[in-house]
Formats: structure tokens, sequence, C-alpha cells
């Protein structure tokens, strides 16, 4: 099992998944230039972006807090999310590695949001990517599926890939 | 302050045994529908309604059954259906300890117009109360009460008498400051104030008077707030039933009523309302403050064999996030739901 941590958040992999760091100026080498998602992996086939954002983080700093607070407000948080999911598909399209159906994922880790809230995300998203062409579907999609997820909804739809936040887990530990 | 302070119903229409204590503020009823929400309110407003203006002198049971309108004017059609013989008890109690009952059987034919013992101390003091139904009455008003009062027709008396209230004189004096800055914000809302000319209800505003049936549903209702407040019925101390405000609101407009509604609340006024809409439920949560009394109370049928076909029971929250169950949001997850699951699908929008 490998396990991919982006912060706070950590999420596990069975063997037959290998996770990639993606966003890591080490391994990328064109971040200078390119915007990245968080990490990407390949499934049943099909290739999934991951990008975790993680304003509930009780480790945040009040001013990373109120940074990601005014980027959510506006626009600039999707804008974000599009840059992010273009370039990435971008830089592995011309590394010759996009394999099946792309999925987006962006885990979005907020309890306030609810499932009205996490609709709206996703379709802004959507819109801004754009996942519909001129007049129509595109004639070769780039993008299957982008979906805003909070951490109640990656378990329930990813549970192959389970999740967790480990600054709770160490608290149980700690406890127990 | 005055209000409500229990409501218990035994054998009442889809309740077998019911108990409520409502919040002295804000009570928003939420549940499926034929859960008895509406129910809720109209049984408390008869029990208002019979302590003030020219209801003062009817028992409860006949303010019950007009509200209501059972057919052939029968109360004991309300009574929970089972097989036999059954009575109907409903107990509502203000503060100070005062209370009201109503007791029918489902062989009553008429409206169990007996007054109760405890009637006289029941309506000593009135309680000032409003209840706004679901559908827009004022545009109708003309001729209405005129009609009403002539033919036996099958109408709820709700509606007759909002529009009752609507026409009481506007109160004369200034406003005190909090209904002052009330009206300001309804008078923002509406574009306008309202005035009356002979039966007919206008919006008058700078371009000129506007007849109620020309306006948006959206803009009358809250019109009809601003006139209720204008008119003293809406005060400290009363009581206002609102049956779904969201019905023909833009969920824009959500906002500025939720506004109106924790106002209200400030200003003394207790608060009953039914809510289909999440984006009302949901402004209360955001709208909540220290000063807000509020309870969320879920009406749902408990199980019978793993079907929800058994009485309605509820259960009560101080918060949004702890209605149990949340039909609205639970619909919203259901939606969710269905689009990851088509997304995934490879399904592109």
């Amino acid at each position: 099992m490998t396990a991919f941590r982006e912060g706070d958040i950590e999420i596990d992999f069975p063997d037959q998944v290998t996770p990639r760091k993606f966003d890591d100026p080490a391994i990328h080498k064109l971040t200078h230039c390119m915007k990245a998602v968080d990490c990407i992996f390949e499934w049943n086939g099909d290739t999934y972006f991951i990008e975790v954002k993680d304003p509930d983080n009780p480790r945040a700093q009040t001013e990373g807090k109120e940074k990601f607070q005014q980027k959510f407000q506006s626009d600039k948080l999707n804008n974000d999310l599009k840059y992010k999911y273009r370039d990435t598909f971008l830089y592995e399209y011309a590394s010759g590695r996009v394999k099946g159906k792309i999925h987006y994922i962006v885990l979005l880790c907020m309890k306030n949001l609810d499932s009205s809230m996490l609709m709206t995300r996703s379709d802004e998203l959507r819109k801004a990517i754009p996942m519909e062409g001129p007049g129509g579907p595109w004639q070769k999609a780039f993008v299957t599926s982008c979906n805003v997820m909070n951490l109640d909804a990656w378990k329930r739809y990813l549970r192959q890939f389970p999740v967790r936040r480990l600054s709770e887990a160490a608290a149980k530990t700690t406890q127990n | 302050m005055d209000h409500i302070t229990s409501l218990r119903l035994q054998n009442f229409t889809s309740f077998e045994k019911f108990d409520l204590k409502p919040s002295p503020g804000i009570n928003v009823l939420i549940g499926v529908n034929g859960t008895g929400k509406t129910h809720i309110l109209k049984v408390l407003y008869a029990a208002c309604a019979i302590t003030e203006g020219e209801d003062r002198d009817k028992p409860f049971g006949v303010k019950l059954r007009n509200v209501f309108s059972p057919y052939n004017g029968a109360i004991g059609r309300l009574v929970r259906r089972k097989p036999g013989s059954s009575t109907a008890q409903i107990d509502v109690v203000r503060e100070g300890g005062m209370r009201i009952r109503a007791s029918f059987s489902n062989h009553e034919k008429g409206a169990a117009d007996k007054y109760s013992r405890s009637r006289l101390l029941w309506a000593l003091k009135p309680l000032s109360t409003a209840f706004i139904p679901v559908k827009e009455m004022l545009a109708f008003a003309p001729g209405f009460i005129a009609v009403s009062a002539k033919r036996e027709w099958n109408v709820e008396e709700v509606y007759v008498d909002i529009i009752k209230k609507a026409y009481l004189p506007i109160l004369s004096g200034p406003a005190a400051r909090d209904r002052k800055a009330l009206l300001g914000a309804l008078e923002n809302a509406i574009e306008g104030k309202v005035i009356v000319k002979g039966e007919t209800f206008f919006l008058k505003n700078k371009n000129g008077d506007l007849e109620f049936p020309l306006l948006a549903e959206g803009v009358r209702k809250l019109a009809l707030v601003w006139l209720l407040i204008q008119n003293g019925t809406l005060t400290k101390g009363s009581i206002l039933f609102w049956d779904e405000p969201e019905a023909n609101l833009n969920p824009s407009m959500m906002q500025q009523v939720v506004n109106v509604i924790f106002k209200l609340q400030e200003l003394g006024v207790q608060v009953f309302l039914t809510t289909h809409n999440y984006v009302l439920l949901k402004q209360f949560d955001l709208q909540a403050g220290k000063k807000s009394a509020i309870k969320y109370i879920s009406l749902f049928r408990e199980l019978v064999a793993d079907k929800p076909v058994g009485p309605v029971v509820s259960r009560v929250s101080d918060t949004y996030s702890g209605i149990d169950p949340n039909d609205i949001a639970g619909t919203l997850d259901r939606l969710y739901d269905e689009e990851v699951k088509r997304s995934f699908g490879g399904t592109a929008k």
C-alpha cells in the first residue's frame, strides 16, 4: 500500500495503484511556467488528476486561511483550479502519458460545504475548464468528469482510496 | 412577551400523540408532504384567533372547523383515522399557564361548539395573530369578504382572515425605532409602500400606484407583511404563522425574507413557519446570531415494517446541522450523488 500525503491529508492507495506526486518543482521541473495538480494516478485504465485544498487544516495559519477565504469568495480559486487542470493535461499529453478517460477531482476539505454548494462549485469548474466545446461536446474530450468533493463525498465515492486527516488520526492514537 | 409554550395533539389528523414545546422566537417546521406541518400552524392559529376581534366569542372547535374546512363541516373528520370510535384532543398552553382544549369524537358531525371551561381565562388577554397562507390573497381582496359572508362556500377561513387583517387601519403616531427599521427594510425590498383605495390594494412608489394583480406575487407577500406591521397586527407579543414563505419567491429574495423574520423575532413576535426550501432554510442557518431564538422542528412518520406509514412524530433541534431527518438536504445529497455517478459514468454535461 502506498500513501500520498498533502499537508494534513493522507490518501492510501492499494498496491496495484501508484500515485505520482506531481506538484513538486524537483519532479515537474516546469512549475515556473505551468501549474500542476497535486497527484496523478491510473486506475482501471483511466487517469485521475487530484487537487487537494485544505482550508479546514487545524494547523493552517490565520494568514493562510484568510488568503484562501479571499480566493474562495472570488473567482480566483476556480481560475486556479481550471489552469491546474489544463496545464497538467497539456504536460501529460506532451509527455505521452495520457491514458483512458481523465477524471479531475478537487478534494476541498471544508466541512461546511453541503451537497448544494459542492454541486454549484463542480458546475462552475466544469464551465471554466471548459468540459463542453463550442456549441456542443468536444470532438475529442480532454476531461471526462470533474467533481468537487469534500472529505465525506470522497469517502463515499472513492472507497478504494481511504482518506484521513493526519492530525485527527494522531489525536485518536494518543487517546487510546 | 406573550407566546405559545406548548402544544399537545392526540389522535388528530396525522398525529397520534404529539408534543411540542416551541421556541418563543422562530419555529421552522420541515418535513415531506403529508406530515402535518400546516396542520400544526392552523391548530395554533385557531387557538390564538379566538382571543381577539370578531372571533373572540367563537368556541375553539368552531374556529378549528373553519380553518380546516372539513367535508360538510364535520370536525369529526379531523380525528385520526383508525377502526372504531376514537377521540381527538388538542391542548394549547400560552405563557402564564393559560390553556385551551378542544376534544371531539370521529362521530362529531358539527363543529364541537362547546365552550371549554378554561376558555374565559384563555381569552382574557388577546393574542394578536396573523396566518399568511401559501396563496397570496390581497390581489383577490376586493369583494372577497362580502362574498364570503353571503355564501356558504368551502374556503378555509385563513384566507378570509388574512384579508380582514390587511384592511385594518394603519396605526397612528410615530413608529418605534426597531419597527421603523423593519418597515424601512421591507420598503426597500418592495420598492414602495402599500395604500388602499376602497377595497383595492396598491403599491405606491415614484412610478405611481400599481394595483396588486399587476405585481409579482413575491412582492405582494412582502407588502402584506409591511401592512401587518404597519397596522399593529405584528407587534411585540404577537404571533405570526407563515405557510411556506418561499412560495412564488425567487431564491434571491430569501435573504431579505429571512432578515425580516429575524427582525420580527427581535421585535418580540413569535413566528411559526413551514418550508420546503433549501435556500430559506440555509439562510436561517447563515443569518442566525447570538440574539436568535430558533428551533427547527423536523416532522416525519414512524416506520412500520420499514415503511414510513406510522403516525407523525418530530425531532427538534436548535441548530441547522442538527436537523434530523432533513429531507431538503437529503434531496440535494441525492442530486449530488446522481451528478457524481453520471459524471464518473462518462457522460459529459
